[in-house]
Formats: C-alpha cells, sequence, structure tokens
C-alpha cells in the first residue's frame, strides 16, 4: 500500500507534517480579518467508513512487504486477545467496587434528615490514589436508584462551580437531565404554570422533586478537596434550609483524609453534616488483582515480560494511578506487541498455514536469537537432521513453530502456575513482609525466582508447619496444581491424621518446640546441651510426609521456573519492550523544548557542519537569546543581553548586517522567551530581566 | 385573643419566651394598627422564627414568611417576596396581572405589592404581615437593601414588615427613627435548665424511674456549668449533650456495680465522682461536632470503663505515593524556609560533607535561640487545649517542640526579611498560615536537593521536571498544594488551571503530617527547617 493511501484513510493528508519528528507549524489561514469563522457543520458519521479506516489501522510489516491478510490477522486477533483481558478486568473492578457499592447504597436508602438529627446525612468515601473509582461507584448507584425509582445522583465537579448560581443551575440542570433528558429540562422549563422562575431557583427542584416522587437525591461532589470552602459553605447552608422539602444527601469524594478535609471546613459548616464513613479499596491492591488475572489465567496467550511489569508496577507505587490508567498501559503494550511484531500473526486461530508460508515470515523466524539458540541446542542434542529441515523446509519451519508456540506457551502457563503455589505456601510461612504475586512474577519473569532466598526460607519454614496448616496448604495447593504426587501426599497424610485423632496437631521434627534443652549444674558451671525430644510415632510419620512435600516442592519448583527468555519464540508470546511504554506516558515536553531552544540543530537540518556546540548566527534568533540568557545570572541587562545578540551578527557578518534587522529578531526573540515564561521584567532593577526558568531542573 | 393568652398557649410549648411573645402579640394584634416596620433580633437558637410563626399563626393575621437564607440574590429575593405575597392572599392565579411574576427593584416591589393588597376582595383595612428572616445575612445585597424594606410599610399602609436579624442592629441602622426592637436573649442559666428539665430524662433500661428522677436533676446542672455555660452553647446543643452523656453516667447502676463506701445506693456525689472523666474527655468531645459520629450507642451497654473508649480511631492518614510525597515534601519546605536561607540549607555543592551539616545546624541554632522567649510562650498556650493525643506519645511530643519553635522562628525571620507573608493577618494555626509562597523553580530545586534517592547519572535527570507538573497538578486537586493568588482570592481560581512559571505556590498542610510522610519515604523534614531536629 502506498503511503498517501494511508494517509488518506487516517485523514492525515492534509497536513503531513505530523508524521515529521519536527516541522514548521503553520496556522490554518483565515478569511479576512473580522470575518467570523465558518461553523463546523454536525455530520452524523455513516457506518462503514469507521469500520475501513479500523481494518486499516495496523500498517505491513517486513518493509511493507507482509500481505494484507495477515495484517488483518494480527489486529483480528489483537482485538479478540485484548477484549478477552478486558472483560476480566471489568470484573475484577465491579468486583472491587460490589462491597463499598452495598454499603453505601443501603446508607443512602436508610437514612433521611430525621434520622441525622436534622443534619444534611452525608457519605463521605475516601478514595486514596484511586480517583476513578468514585466514578465506576457513583453511576452504578445512580442506575440502581433510577431502577427503582427512589432517586438519582447528580455528579458535581469542582469545575462545575465557580460560584453559586452556577452550581445551582447546574444541579437543577443535570438533576433534570439526568432521568429526563436535555429536551425534558427545557420543556420543565417552559411547560409550568406561573412565571418562568431563575435558573438558580431550588424552588425548580422542589417542583421536580415533587413530580417525581423523588425520595433520594444524592449529590455527589467528586473532589471535594478542591471545592471553595467559602462556596461549599453557602452551598452545604442552602441545602440544610431546604432539607425538609428535598430529600437530599449529600456523598463526598475525599483523597486525602476526613480530619484533613473537616479541618478545612469551617465549624458551622461541618455542623450542617452528619453521616458516615465508607472507603473505597487502594488503587494498588485492585492493580495486583488485575496484573494476577492478566497473567495467570490459563486462556493467556501473551504475556508481559519483566521488564514491563517492574515498570508498571513503579508507577502505580510512585505515582498517582488509577486502576483504570493500568489496564491502559497494559493495552498499549499489548497494541504495540500485535502492531510491530510480524510474529504476532501465530496467534491467529486456527492457524493459517496456507497464509503464513511466506518465505519473508520464515526469515523472520529463522533470524531470532531464541531460533538460534533453539537450532544450537539442538545441534548439541544430535539431532542435526531436525535442524537442517528447519533451515531448508519452509513448510516443515512453520509446523515446528506453531508445535513450539503452543508448548512454550503451555511452559509460561505453569511457571506462573508455580508463581501462584509460591505465593500460596508464602502466606502460610511469611508472617512479616508480605511477598505479592507481582513481586514473585517480576523474579519468576527474570528466571531468579526458583533459586531465590525467599523460597529457600519458605521450604524451611515449612519444615516447621504443623499439621492442621500443612493439610490446609495442601488443600490450596491442589486447587493450583493438579498432580498425582500431591494428590498421594494428601492422602497419606489424611490416613495419618485419621490414625490419631485425639493427639491434636501433628509437629513435625524439624519444629524447634520438638528440640529439648536440658540444663545441668557441674560444679557451679551450667552446662546447656540440646537433645531430640522424644518424638511420637506420628510425628515421626509426620515428619516423614513433609520431607515427600518439601521433595516434590523443589523438584518441581526447579524444573517449572525456567527463565522465559531462554525459550525458543519468547520473543512471540513475552512482550518485554521497556521503550515505548515509558516514552508514551511519560513525555518530556520541557525537556525537549528547552533541548531544542539550547541546541537547536539536534532538531532543525544544519547547512554547515561546523555549528555544532557553538552560538551561530545561522541558528534561529530565539535559540541564540536562549543560549546568551542560559550564560546570565538571575538578573540581566537588557541593554547588555542586546550587546552580546548584536555581537553573534557582527562576528559573522562583519560590517554587512543590518542593525535594524538585528534590532528587530532581538525584540521578537525577546517576546517570544517571554511567552515562554522564562523572563520577566524585573521589579527590582529597571532595565533588567529577570529569569524564572533554570535548565535542566 | 389578647396579648397573655397568646403568650400563655405558646408559652406550654416554648418555655421562656413569655415577655417576647407577648411583645409580639401586642404590635401584630389584628384589632390595632401595627408600626409599619419591626425589629426581631437575637443570636441563634434563641426561637424567634419559632415564636413569631406561633404568634401570627395563633392571632390568624394574614402573613408571608420569606427565608432569606433561600435567595441567591436580591432580584431573587424581590420575587420571591411577590410571590409569597401573591400565595398568602390567594391571588396566585392572577400573577400576569402582577408585573408578570418579574420584580427586579424594590421600587417596584412596592408599586406591585399595593396592587396585591389593594385588589383583596374582603376587608380592605385588614393588615398583612411580610416576615423577612435572617435579612441580615441575604447574599448579594445592596447595602442600601434594609433601610429600603424598611420604607416598604410606611408606603403601604396594611403592610407591616417584620425583620428578623440574628445580629444585633447597630442604632439607627435603617435610618428611620423609633422601630420597635424586640430582643431576643440567650437563655439564662436558669431558663436553660428548665427548658431541658420540662423534658424527661432519657429512657435507660434497667435503671429504676425514681433513681432517674432524683438524679437527672443534678446532673443538667452539672452538664451545664461544665460544658454548656462556659462555651455559650444552645438548647439543641444542651439537650443532644444530655442525652449523649447520661446513659454512660447512670451506667454503674444499670451494670449493677456496688456504690463505694459500703453503701447501698448510688446517689448523684458518688456517681459523679466515679465519671469525672467522662465530663473531661467525653464531653469536651461531644461538644464538637464531627461529620462521622462516633459509634457510642453500641459501647454504652457493655462498656464498664468509659475512658477505654475515649481514644478515637485515628483513621489512617492518607498515604500518597512515593514521588507524590516527596513533591510534596519539597514544597512543604519551600514554603517554609526563607528563601535567603537556600543556599546554606539546600545548596548542592559538598551537600553531605560535615562542613555543610554544620553550617545547617549552626543556622537552625541560631533562628531557634532567636525565638526561644516567643517559643515557650506560644508552647504554653498549645498546651492548655491540647486535646487527648491520637497518636503515639513519643513523636507527639517531638513535634510539638519542632512546630512551636518552628513557627515562632519564622516570625522572626520573616520579620527581618522584606516579609511577604506577615501582609495577610494572621490567626489560627500558625503552621498553615505562616507558609509562604514560593515559585515553582524553588520547588524542583528543592527536590533536586533533597531527593533520597538521586539518579546516578544526572544526564537522566531532565525527565524530572516533566513528571514533576503532573504530580503537582494532582496535589492541587487535592489542594495539597495551592497557587498563591487562590490562597487569598479562593473562588476565582477554582476552575482555571494554567500554571506560569513564574506563578507563585503555597503548601496547604500542616507539618506534623508532611514530617510523618516524608519520614516514610526516608527524608528528614527537620534536617532542612529552620530550628528543626534540635
Amino acid at each position: 500500500m502506498d503511503p498517501d493511501g494511508l494517509n488518506d484513510a487516517l485523514g492525515l493528508s492534509d497536513d503531513k507534517s505530523q508524521n515529521l519528528g519536527a516541522y514548521i507549524y503553520q496556522p490554518p489561514k483565515h478569511g479576512k480579518a473580522g470575518e467570523r469563522p465558518s461553523k463546523r457543520r454536525k455530520v452524523s458519521v455513516s457506518g462503514n467508513e469507521p469500520a475501513q479506516i479500523d481494518r486499516q489501522r495496523f500498517v505491513p510489516l517486513l518493509n511493507g512487504d507482509e500481505n494484507a491478510q495477515s495484517v488483518k490477522l494480527r489486529h483480528d486477533s489483537y482485538q479478540q486477545l485484548w477484549s478477552e483481558q478486558e472483560h476480566k478486568i471489568q470484573a475484577i473492578l465491579e468486583d472491587v467496587d460490589a462491597g463499598v457499592l452495598t454499603e453505601v447504597s443501603s446508607f443512602v436508602r436508610e437514612t433521611s434528615s430525621q434520622t441525622c438529627n436534622g443534619c444534611i446525612p452525608t457519605a463521605l468515601v475516601t478514595v486514596g490514589s484511586n480517583v476513578s473509582s468514585l466514578s465506576r461507584l457513583l453511576s452504578r448507584l445512580n442506575e440502581q436508584l433510577i431502577s427503582t425509582e427512589e432517586g438519582s445522583v447528580v455528579v458535581l465537579e469542582s469545575g462545575d462551580a465557580p460560584n453559586l448560581k452556577t452550581t445551582l443551575k447546574n444541579i437543577i440542570r443535570a438533576t433534570i437531565t439526568n432521568t429526563d433528558g436535555n429536551d425534558g429540562y427545557q420543556r420543565f422549563l417552559t411547560d409550568r404554570s406561573g412565571p418562568r422562575l431563575l435558573g438558580y431557583d431550588l424552588d425548580l427542584l422542589h417542583d421536580y422533586v415533587q413530580r417525581k416522587g423523588t425520595k433520594k437525591l444524592v449529590l455527589a461532589l467528586r473532589d471535594s478537596e478542591a471545592f471553595d470552602t467559602g462556596l461549599l459553605t453557602d452551598l452545604l447552608s442552602l441545602f440544610k434550609s431546604w432539607i425538609d422539602r428535598i430529600p437530599f444527601t449529600i456523598l463526598l469524594g475525599i483523597s486525602t483524609s476526613v480530619e484533613l478535609f473537616e479541618g478545612r471546613l469551617p465549624r458551622s459548616c461541618v455542623a450542617l453534616l452528619q453521616g458516615k464513613h465508607f472507603e473505597v479499596q487502594e488503587a494498588g491492591n485492585c492493580v495486583d488483582r488485575i496484573y494476577e488475572s492478566l497473567q495467570t489465567a490459563s486462556s493467556t496467550q501473551l504475556w508481559l515480560g519483566r521488564n514491563i511489569t517492574s515498570t508498571l508496577f513503579e508507577i502505580t507505587s510512585d505515582y498517582f494511578q488509577s486502576p483504570e490508567a493500568f489496564s491502559r498501559m497494559v493495552k498499549y503494550a499489548y497494541m504495540s506487541h500485535f502492531f510491530a511484531n510480524p510474529l504476532a500473526v501465530l496467534f491467529a486461530k486456527p492457524v493459517p498455514i496456507a497464509l503464513l508460508s511466506q518465505r519473508k515470515l520464515c526469515e523472520v523466524i529463522r533470524n531470532l536469537p531464541s531460533f538460534r539458540i533453539f537450532c544450537e541446542d539442538l545441534v548439541e542434542e544430535g539431532s542435526t537432521k531436525q535442524v537442517r529441515d528447519m533451515l531448508e523446509n519452509d513448510g516443515y519451519l512453520l509446523k515446528e513453530t506453531i508445535r513450539c508456540l503452543d508448548a512454550g506457551q503451555q511452559k509460561m502457563r505453569s511457571i506462573f502456575q508455580a508463581v501462584l503455589a509460591v505465593h500460596v505456601c508464602l502466606q502460610y510461612t511469611q508472617n512479616t513482609g508480605k511477598a505479592t504475586v507481582s513481586d514473585l512474577s517480576v523474579r519468576a519473569l527474570s528466571g531468579e525466582l526458583a533459586d531465590s532466598t525467599l523460597v529457600d526460607d519458605m521450604i524451611a519454614m515449612m519444615k516447621a508447619l504443623d499439621s492442621n496448616k500443612l493439610d490446609e496448604l495442601i488443600g490450596r495447593l491442589q486447587d493450583i496444581l493438579y498432580n498425582e504426587q500431591l494428590g498421594a501426599i494428601k492422602a497419606n497424610l489424611k490416613l495419618l491424621l485419621e490414625t490419631c485423632p485425639e493427639s491434636g496437631s501433628l509437629r513435625s521434627g524439624y519444629n524447634i518446640n520438638s528440640t529439648v534443652t536440658t540444663t545441668t549444674v557441674v560444679q557451679s558451671r551450667v552446662q546447656l546441651s540440646k537433645g531430640k525430644a522424644e518424638l511420637s510415632e506420628q510425628d515421626v510419620e509426620y515428619t516423614k510426609i513433609i520431607d515427600q512435600l518439601l521433595v516434590f516442592l523443589q523438584d518441581y519448583l526447579a524444573e517449572t521456573l525456567i527463565r522465559p527468555q531462554d525459550m525458543f519464540l519468547h520473543e512471540a508470546f513475552l512482550f518485554d519492550l521497556r521503550n515505548p511504554l515509558k516514552e508514551t506516558f511519560a513525555p518530556r515536553p520541557r525537556f525537549a523544548i528547552e533541548r531544542a531552544l539550547a541546541t537547536p540543530f539536534d532538531y532543525l537540518l544544519s547547512s554547515s557542519d561546523a555549528t555544532a556546540t557553538k552560538i551561530s548566527a545561522k541558528q534561529p534568533a530565539t535559540a541564540i537569546l536562549y543560549q546568551l540568557y542560559l550564560e546570565s545570572g538571575a538578573l540581566v541587562n537588557v541593554h547588555d543581553l542586546w550587546r552580546a545578540f548584536s555581537g553573534v551578527f557582527e562576528n559573522e557578518e562583519g560590517d554587512s548586517c543590518d542593525d535594524r534587522v538585528v534590532m528587530s529578531l532581538f525584540y521578537s526573540a525577546l517576546s517570544e522567551l517571554k511567552t515562554f515564561g522564562v523572563i520577566k521584567n524585573s521589579r527590582k532593577k529597571t532595565d533588567h530581566l529577570a529569569k524564572s526558568a533554570w535548565m535542566g531542573l | 385573643m389578647l396579648p397573655i393568652e397568646v403568650g400563655r398557649s405558646l408559652g406550654s410549648q416554648w418555655p421562656c419566651r413569655d415577655v417576647q411573645a407577648r411583645q409580639l402579640a401586642s404590635l401584630l394584634s389584628p384589632h390595632v394598627p401595627s408600626p409599619p416596620t419591626i425589629v426581631v433580633h437575637g443570636i441563634s437558637a434563641t426561637c424567634k422564627s419559632t415564636i413569631l410563626r406561633g404568634v401570627l399563626s395563633t392571632l390568624e393575621v394574614p402573613h408571608a414568611i420569606i427565608r432569606s437564607s433561600e435567595c441567591i440574590t436580591g432580584r431573587h429575593l424581590l420575587t420571591k417576596i411577590l410571590w409569597n405575597t401573591l400565595d398568602a392572599l390567594g391571588q396566585k392565579e392572577e400573577w400576569e396581572k402582577a408585573g408578570k411574576g418579574r420584580c427586579e427593584h424594590i421600587s417596584g416591589l412596592a408599586v406591585l405589592l399595593e396592587e396585591c393588597l389593594a385588589a383583596r376582595t374582603s376587608d380592605t383595612s385588614k393588615k398583612f404581615v411580610l416576615v423577612l428572616d435572617e435579612i441580615d445575612k441575604q447574599r448579594e445585597a445592596p447595602h442600601t437593601l434594609l433601610s429600603a424594606l424598611a420604607r416598604l410599610g410606611e408606603i403601604i399602609p396594611s403592610l407591616c414588615v417584620v425583620l428578623v436579624l440574628s445580629s444585633t442592629p447597630r442604632p439607627l441602622f435603617l435610618q428611620s427613627a423609633a422601630v420597635p426592637h424586640i430582643s431576643f436573649p440567650p437563655y439564662t442559666r436558669k431558663e436553660a435548665i428548665d427548658i431541658i428539665l420540662t423534658s424527661n430524662a432519657p429512657v435507660v433500661d434497667g435503671l429504676p424511674d425514681e433513681t432517674s428522677l432524683r438524679v437527672y436533676p443534678y446532673f443538667v446542672f452539672t452538664v451545664y456549668d461544665s460544658l454548656i455555660g462556659p462555651t455559650a452553647g444552645s438548647i439543641p446543643n444542651f439537650r443532644s449533650i444530655c442525652e449523649r452523656l447520661w446513659p454512660k453516667f447512670v451506667a454503674p447502676v444499670v451494670n449493677g456495680e456496688a456504690p463505694p463506701g459500703g453503701n447501698t445506693e448510688w446517689d448523684f456525689s458518688r456517681l459523679l465522682v466515679k465519671n469525672r472523666s467522662i465530663f473531661r474527655h467525653q464531653g469536651e468531645s461531644a461538644l464538637v461536632h464531627r461529620i462521622v459520629p462516633e459509634e457510642t450507642s453500641t459501647a454504652i451497654t457493655k462498656q464498664k470503663t468509659p475512658l477505654s473508649n475515649v481514644t478515637m480511631m485515628p483513621s489512617a492518614l492518607p498515604s500518597l505515593p512515593y514521588f507524590s510525597t516527596l513533591i510534596l515534601t519539597s514544597a512543604y519546605l519551600a514554603s517554609h524556609t526563607p528563601q535567603r536561607l537556600d543556599t546554606i540549607f539546600f545548596s548542592k555543592f559538598s551537600s553531605s560533607s560535615l562542613s555543610a551539616r554544620n553550617k545547617r545546624a549552626h543556622h537552625r541554632r541560631r533562628l531557634k535561640v532567636l525565638s526561644q522567649a516567643q517559643a515557650e510562650e506560644r508552647q504554653a498556650a498549645n498546651d492548655d487545649p491540647s486535646t487527648p493525643n491520637k497518636r503515639g506519645k513519643g513523636k507527639r511530643t517531638k513535634t510539638r517542640i519542632t512546630k512551636s519553635t518552628l513557627s515562632s522562628a519564622f516570625a522572626t525571620s520573616s520579620a527581618t526579611t522584606s516579609a511577604t507573608g506577615s501582609g495577610s493577618g494572621i490567626t489560627g494555626p500558625s503552621t498553615i498560615l505562616t507558609a509562604r509562597s514560593f515559585p515553582l523553580e524553588r520547588l524542583l530545586a528543592i527536590y533536586h536537593a533533597i531527593d533520597p534517592n538521586p539518579p546516578a547519572t544526572p544526564l537522566r535527570v531532565a525527565a524530572v521536571a516533566d513528571r514533576i507538573y503532573a504530580e503537582l497538578a494532582t496535589l492541587r486537586r487535592l489542594r495539597l498544594v495551592v497557587p498563591a493568588a487562590g490562597h487569598n482570592g479562593a473562588a476565582s481560581s477554582s476552575g482555571n488551571t494554567t500554571a506560569d512559571a513564574g506563578d507563585k505556590w503555597t503548601v496547604n498542610v500542616s507539618g506534623e503530617w508532611v514530617g510523618e510522610l516524608a519520614k516514610g519515604i526516608g527524608v528528614e523534614v527537620g534536617e532542612w527547617l529552620a530550628g528543626g531536629l534540635d
């Protein structure tokens, strides 16, 4: 496909410069001054157009040689894979909210101003850094209340509340449009007897509440901290005086803490409110669950590698981030994989062999680093025939590839099973510093989990488990692993426990309690001697069982927890490029601007090669001025700056330099720097400019 | 009905307001002409509106009541007055005649009201009372509003305007002489206690009626003297505290504990001795209304020693992500360190060397000595109202010293410098208000200075500034860091989100919390602060 066609499809053809790294911005030309810009007509988008664009969103890879069908396959398998994962994420989010939702909705239903000593019933929802969860909660609460015809939820944000009048207008409008739509609101304003009321008159709302028979009108302030305190006080006192007629319930979303929030309100305002405090689960927990379900589910086909995982969790712990943002980042990772990796075709089910048998794809596979390692291993094993076939026979290679892909995916699944198993064991052995599934996954993905101290400690601790705990533990392990050996151990333990039901829990020989310290006093010296306490017969049996289990576990872990990077075709099913994710989600505008100004030829094409670092008249005037500015102190005399600036031009052009032109360049550069917010007029000294930005911060 | 009868009939329901009820009744009586304007004033919760309503409905005078607090603008108020009057006169259907229900100016209101009142079919001489409740709290009121409203009664003979104020009016504030004022003074000790005692003691299961009757009056006296009187509490407040404390007070009787001293019965003085702590701790916390009430009702029945119940569950302080915490800490330091000391505290050169540390310590000490006297004074002031401790004792004492010394240190240091912060009137908790504004660039610079894990390669640093902006936006949304202009100007800034490099910001939280957060990520705030760590 030619690039122009693609641009047409993407709607970029009118401005090709968007594809360039650096370009000169040309604002769209307006007609005559004073003429109003033509209004854009609203056109309803016809159905088939976006579908076509959608298909062409992926570009052919392999130097453009990839055929259209495999492009489509990559796109389709991406869609299918991600939609599955998205369902899972959605389910988790809903599940996380469910508890709070029921609590809040029952609070809303059960409380009224009568039960709150005449105060406004208030639900304080602390969301912590999990900012987005509140909007999910509110929309579901709204649906519930509307479906039971009890009332509705009106969401108010700090942006909607610049002053009291507008806020009230917004509240009234939002309440009515929530149930009746925008037309309903207009009709409501006009279709009433009597004169037209002012838009901010709560009589309107009162009327509406009476007509609808609303029992609960929940007003949710999503970011309560951001509201102006004076406004909030006014608003609340107004509600308080109306509460005998309009059944308000206030829901405040708080991101810091109830104390901090309460401390900022005046006492008189706090006295108007009474209610309950709810806590939404922290984002970190939610993110962990999402990650766990994405990676460990048995239907997973593509895994996120170690680098990505650690990047994702670094961002979660270091910054404010919602679970939605997390899932968006994961989505981006999936997208990048399918967008840029030709091997992603292999994910299509069933694998279209005929389609795949292109020369290029086979070449790609043969050039994979993991293929080389795979072949080397095969040669070492002595199966040279297989290697030769793979190198020469495309059909055979593809068959082998698909087989290996399946096997590799299977291995990945078992790695994560092992991670879960270790996680379960850790819950029984570790009392402090819980390692999360994500921590373990990072280790497993780098192939370090099997012989980490964490696992060693775990094994050591497991020796000391008593029989009750061990029984539980094996039960839970069985949920994760289906293994005959484990079943046998479980059966043995059961048998043992049945034979001695009266002796309570059994202890193993490794338990500290079963070593006895004896103290003997010999000639006024204390002698300590350790000896094994007498173990009962059952305990000896039990110790054997523990030994069996430990041997099994060690073998199992050593066998499953291999380095994913050693597997053939890991490039296809393991996405582990840190860069697109980091760059995309942490843009660096300030850095880019500073760099462009300080070294403009990093971005612009230079006409001569020599001007690498030095200031020269060939650079844009703003860049020259900026570099001079960097050399100065906190206060700059404008005249000095001008001398230096004109000096740059005089140096290069000698006498031919026109002072007036340079002066005008100087002025325009100065005003541009001012627009950037880099300099401002100083109040301390006349004729001086104050620096207000420093490079490299 | 004679005024005295009105007073009597209302007195049964609303005791101790006999005089005022009679005054109102005689002024508003349908048989005698009323003065054009009456002012009713008194602080909140003195029964002004209730008595007024009671009198009007008992006398059966046609009236309209407008709650001024429900009117958003002056125009809204006028429209509401017109509407409620039409409603009270039963002329609601004829709104087309009355200026189409629109009224934008008070002179227009006078004309319209006159027309409405003249159009009454029945006895035209009958008077009409217009009650404007809380009119002194009207939003966006022009300063002539009150005197103009007072003139309404003079222009329209059959109208009597009653202005209800919750502040004490200044002499001649209506610009007209001889307006009758009726004052509703706060209830005296005796009145308040009488009112509470007219209703019976709250019912407590398992408490003999006879004991309740005997002890309750003394209990109410004690509550008034210890809690309500000194804090000028209102009647509803008084009642709710009595209701809350009473079950706890009689808990020893209900639980069947043996009275001390070999007596067989509990009397008031023994209960009081036993429950002294209730008044100290729970009483004080009962005075402060909280949005989330403490769960007391369940605790009462089982709880034997109320002391253990006193300590409130400290709701876990919010924790911020690592990066945001660091930014907040730098913002806090930027706000609380005089700019002239930046080179001493934050200089990157040899920041870890011994000499720099010593220099910092020297300056911290110098500032401390300067302000020692004030610090002690302030600490003494701080000690008195300190409420029961929420967190660990050791930490608390430490932070308290830091806080008070710091605040006074800044009071002095800001006096010596050009005093940017001293312009605004300083009241309230000092740690917040002495926070001074700083430009963003300073925040960034301090961030780099205090970063506990500085990047190994300085080349990678460039991205930090950009990441800081994003986090700062969130911190701003949480009102932890606010633009300095918005700190005073309030409403104007709540919507816009522009940030210029030259704009100034301030931190908006108390130091204790920031200090603890910072400790969590390994930054000791005291080390960078003047007067900290000593």
